[in-house]
């Protein structure tokens, strides 16, 4: 080799380890910082001047936030964990929650006494693990509720009013399948509860598809089966059996999936959760109406072109509206760094201060009633009417509200239901067959 | 002397005089199989280049325009967003208002640190690799193919296998959050460097090494002075591809960046991938963070594409 | 009178020949070896030995001896992961070496242009997450180009990663795309080593290109191609990244290949005994592949020198 050339590779090596020793700032060291975990990059701003209100309060305290995507953040909390990495404080999603509770790397947060009834109904209650302990703190909370093209409704002479009051059966579909068929549009102009309708040829579907929903169907079929009465497990919370071989269940999924079959809802094979999920389609115009989660209220709202207008879930057989409420938390780790650093930023990330700041970005309902105010009053000034999302909350009359299942192994259970429910939309698969994914899922819970 | 050389196709064309008497023989029509060859060769390139094309338009479109018009043949709604958001020149706020994310994102740092750890890990492997190669094509020991098909073996090691001690090992030399530890576990060998270059050591003809031997030149003056010049092609290929490799490479460093001050380009753009659950992606800026991510790249292999080209003279010492 | 020779029969001097090398090849391969022994072998052994334990990864492994393996034996998802694999590489290869020969021998023999051969290896120079993404957007089944210009053509949008028949075989040609650059970038470095007056001597004989082809590089080529083969068979069983961003595992399973299972079970389920024993599984698998295919390529030998 040229001597030259050997010179200037040796170089560059020198230069890369130098460089790649040093390291400028330090894995959340003990004493002044507390390392924080979220996946939404869009709340970011808003946790960061939350942060800035906690260490004005806390002088010396410093807050580190590190935002993952969600495709890794699971990934690389998991490896956190293992490798002793782990930040003090994150967010925890419900459907974590009961794995990490298996695993035991939680740390429970009874002494921050947290006040259930400071927060929405029913929150702060689906983070008491099976010990009866507390391990998270509500942060925030969403819904599912009906997005539509404002002016697809109208051609098809459907009213907001209309929309808000429909509702639907296993055996024809009520209100809610007229409304969806009456949407669909074939290649030739042709409408799905029109003579001549080509289910083969849809241009415009009724409603968007968001996958086979695994074992939540949050966006999917969870409005339905809960309004039919069914809920996941045998409990509410920490149940050890589940119920996907339950008539109701499997009738109502049957009845959903057959919409598809119907040309009213687009089949499976056009939904792509990275390319194609239902607000894309909305976007696209190839579809009228999607459920969707509160989270998406902004990206719905951005849509160019289409004016979106939102209704409740339809009323089902028990005659109540249901919809999903998902309530985040913020947990503290086991083997955290700075134990107490991570329970003041906790207690105050709880607190009616920091979820006022939060709220009024207009990104997300936060837990506490008037961080909710403040996000719905945000959400108001962008010109967004959100009362199809909080009023599920608030009107226990009409409206009944659930959760993720909470159960020990749901991991296991989604590993599980995932491709079965796939099965059944995509290649036609008996729903019976659900009977048999719920045996193998009660055998692990059983364990 | 020994040249071997490959002499440029050179049609037969008699040298024109200045009375312009001697009639050329007419140029010989191009052979069917020429032609399809060319053709082949032209439809290859189109298929390769096509999604870059894509990707272009779709870098300099608005999302929002996307969805709306996604057949379109030009950008929609022509916008450099997409290039601002990945190059870090917007903020959060613009970000979101252009339906992306990966506000702020501090390019030129992960730039450099992916610079950093591809040029550790390449320059280290190739050469120790080449050591190694050395060692398994010409030197003679016991245990020789043994030791080499175990380092084979290597490279039918799951993934899954190595991830995780590796992790706690780097943990453990404190080295988590560098670059340095995103480099190590590469940075030694890897079985497919050593594997290539014997393979290229081996087809080398012997007679030259053997020469400078019986000159009375050491076993290491060979390597370095006969072996490796003559073997530039292949340690050059290597060189580039482990180059992009480590360049792309994209869990490992993950498991291991904590802060900005490790974090590669790699694992920097999946920022614009779904930042929540069914979100779908930020398409503008991912796509042109892609052609960002990859002009190092296309840089680097055109200094060198050269070089590859031009060595393929196999030249005598003497 | 014959003299008793007292001097060996004459043979070629020992000298340094025989093992003589040791010391010197200790030095050679000392860096490589201590990167195999930390980063490949130990952490290799430390699986084998945890597919015989229970273990979520963050308490300690408790020893189940060969459970793993009796579930791993009656688990229909495994041997279909299995299938699903084997069904990925054998297309993903097939076509990958054709086009990456055909590619190699193009730029040698039609032309040595630089431009063409940067433009072959550019699809390599993104990440394979990046390209599974890509493709993911073009092929997309409502909003894709793809199925836009095929809807234009007159036929029905294809569900190109979406649906279970069409799935794999999408994934497959993906990677191709990616990686035929890269493969023929390899065997071009290895045509390169073929003496150019082979060829001229062949054509003065009047030798066709393509019988050229069979009779002089492909023999020629042999080892690296060998080789080739060998890394391009293994790092396609060890597909992941491009399921893991364009169809998960779905739809049904139709695409759950097995280091996406393994992944699954390991960082998904927390089951990391089993995930060992499927990677055991694997690794097994694959030895046997190499081996064979060592073997059958004779690979450890070249034509030439």
């Amino acid at each position: 080799m040229r001597f030259r050339t050997v010179m200037a590779l040796t170089g560059a090596l020198a230069l890369s380890l130098t460089a790649g020793c040093a390291k400028d700032d330090s894995v959340g060291s003990a004493s002044d910082t507390v390392t924080y975990w979220l996946w939404d990059a869009n709340q970011l701003p808003a946790y960061q001047a939350c942060a800035k209100g906690f260490e004005q309060q806390n002088p010396g305290l410093k807050v580190k936030i590190t935002q993952l995507g969600w495709a890794d953040y699971w990934t690389k909390l998991t490896a956190s964990f293992i490798a002793g990495t782990q930040p003090d404080v994150f967010t925890d999603h419900i459907q974590k929650f009961g794995q990490f509770a298996d695993l035991k790397v939680l740390q429970p947060l009874d002494d921050l006494d947290i006040d259930a009834s400071a927060y929405q109904p029913g929150l702060a209650a689906n983070w008491q693990g099976q010990d009866g302990h507390q391990y998270g703190t509500p942060k925030d909370w969403d819904t599912v509720a009906l997005f539509y093209n404002q002016k697809m409704a109208k051609s098809a002479g459907l009213s907001a009013d209309q929309l808000n009051s429909l509702s639907w059966n296993p055996t024809d579909g009520g209100t809610f399948e007229k409304a969806i068929a009456h949407l669909t549009i074939d290649k030739n102009g042709k409408r799905g509860d029109e003579p001549g309708f080509d289910k083969h040829h849809v241009k415009v579907y009724g409603m968007a598809t968001g996958g086979a929903g695994d074992s939540d169907g949050q966006t999917t079929w969870s409005p339905f089966t809960a309004s039919a009465g069914w809920n996941y497990t045998d409990k509410t919370r920490w149940g050890t059996k589940y119920q996907y071989d339950s008539k109701t269940y499997q009738s109502t999924v049957k009845w959903y999936f057959g919409l598809a079959k119907k040309g009213y809802l687009a089949p499976f094979t056009d939904y792509s959760d990275g390319a194609n999920p239902p607000n894309v389609q909305i976007a696209a115009g190839k579809a009228a109406t999607a459920f969707d989660g509160a989270w998406m209220i902004s990206t719905y709202a951005a849509a160019k072109g289409t004016k979106i207008g939102t209704a409740y879930t339809p009323t089902g057989p028990t005659g109540k509206r249901a919809t999903m409420m998902n309530g985040l938390a913020d947990s503290i780790t086991k083997n955290a760094p700075n134990k107490a650093g991570a329970r003041k930023w906790v207690t105050y990330l709880s607190s009616n201060n920091c979820q006022k700041t939060v709220g009024s970005y207009g990104i997300v309902f936060p837990a506490t009633p008037d961080g909710t105010k403040a996000a719905v009053a945000a959400y108001k000034k962008k010109g967004i009417d959100v009362t199809a999302f909080t009023r599920p909350v608030a009107d226990k009359k009409d409206f009944s509200t659930f959760s993720f299942p909470i159960t020990n192994y749901s991991a296991d259970v989604y590993a599980l239901m995932r491709p079965a429910m796939q099965d059944v939309y995509a290649n036609d698969a008996p729903v019976s067959g659900l009977g048999k994914t719920n045996k193998q899922i009660n055998f692990i819970l059983g364990q | 002397m020994t040249t071997l050389t490959t002499t440029p196709n050179v049609p037969n064309t008699p040298t024109p005089t200045a009375k312009q008497e001697i009639v050329r023989p007419p140029r010989p029509r191009p052979s069917v199989g020429k032609v399809a060859a060319w053709v082949a060769m032209a439809a290859i390139m189109l298929i390769t280049l096509l999604p870059f094309y894509w990707i272009l338009r779709t870098a300099l479109s608005t999302n929002a325009g996307l969805a709306a018009h996604p057949s379109d043949p030009l950008p929609v709604d022509f916008t450099t967003g997409g290039f601002e958001r990945a190059l870090g020149l917007q903020s959060t706020k613009e970000a979101i208002a252009q339906g992306g994310s990966g506000g702020g994102l501090k390019f030129w740092r992960y730039l450099l640190n992916s610079v950093v750890v591809s040029t550790l890990v390449t320059v280290c492997q190739v050469f120790f690799s080449a050591m190694a190669a050395y060692a398994f094509a010409r030197l003679r020991w016991r245990g020789r193919d043994r030791m080499f098909g175990l380092f084979l073996a290597g490279l039918m090691v799951p993934a899954i296998f190595t991830l995780l001690p590796n992790f706690v090992l780097i943990k453990q030399l404190g080295l988590v959050d560098t670059l340095l530890g995103i480099a190590l576990p590469t940075m030694f060998m890897t079985p497919f460097a050593v594997f290539f270059l014997k393979q290229f050591f081996m087809n080398i003809p012997r007679e030259v090494e053997e020469a400078a031997l019986l000159d009375g030149a050491g076993k290491v003056r060979v390597f370095f002075r006969v072996l490796l010049p003559m073997a530039s092609t292949p340690v050059l290929t290597l060189g580039v591809l482990t180059y992009i490799t480590s360049w792309n490479d994209y869990f490992w460093p993950l498991m291991v960046s904590y802060s900005d001050s490790s974090r590669v380009l790699s694992v920097a753009l999946a920022i614009f991938r779904s930042q929540t659950p069914q979100s779908g992606y930020d398409w503008s800026g991912l796509m042109a963070a892609t052609l960002i991510a990859a002009l190092p790249m296309l840089v680097l292999f055109g200094v060198f594409a050269r070089r590859i080209v031009s060595s393929i003279s196999f030249t005598g010492i003497k | 009178m014959t003299i008793a020779s007292s001097s060996p029969p004459t043979r070629r001097p020992r000298a340094r020949e025989d093992g003589g090398d040791g010391r010197l090849a200790a030095v050679f391969i000392a860096p490589a070896l201590l990167g195999f022994l930390v980063f490949l072998l130990w952490p290799t052994l430390r699986g084998i030995y945890l597919s015989f334990t229970r273990f979520n990864l963050l308490t300690p492994a408790k020893w189940v001896g060969l459970d793993n393996y009796d579930r791993m034996v009656h688990d229909p998802i495994f041997w279909s992961s299995l299938k699903v694999t084997v069904e990925y590489v054998l297309i993903n290869i097939g076509i990958q070496t054709v086009t990456a020969l055909a590619v190699a021998v193009l730029l040698q023999r039609l032309t040595q242009s630089a431009l063409l051969r940067g433009i072959v290896l550019t699809p390599y120079l993104m990440s394979n997450v990046v390209a599974g993404i890509v493709w993911l957007w073009i092929l997309d089944t409502q909003l894709g180009i793809g199925n836009e210009i095929i809807g234009g053509l007159g036929f029905d949008h294809i569900p190109f990663l979406a649906d279970k028949t069409w799935a794999i075989p999408t994934i497959a040609l993906i990677n191709v795309w990616r990686h035929v650059g890269y493969t023929a970038l390899l065997l071009f470095a290895g045509l390169q080593a073929i003496p150019g007056d082979m060829y001229e001597a062949a054509k003065v004989d009047g030798a066709s290109e393509w019988r050229m082809f069979w009779r002089i590089t492909m023999p020629l080529l042999r080892p690296v191609l060998a080789v080739v083969l060998i890394m391009t068979v293994i790092g396609s069983f060890q597909v992941f990244d491009t399921v893991a961003v364009t169809t998960a595992g779905g739809p049904a399973n139709a695409t759950n290949v097995l280091q996406y299972y393994i992944y699954g079970s390991a960082f998904g389920r927390f089951q990391f005994g089993y995930a060992s024993a499927m990677s055991v599984a694997l690794l097994v698998v694959l030895s046997a592949i190499t081996f064979l295919q060592y073997r059958l390529t004779r690979a450890g030998q070249t034509d030439l020198g």
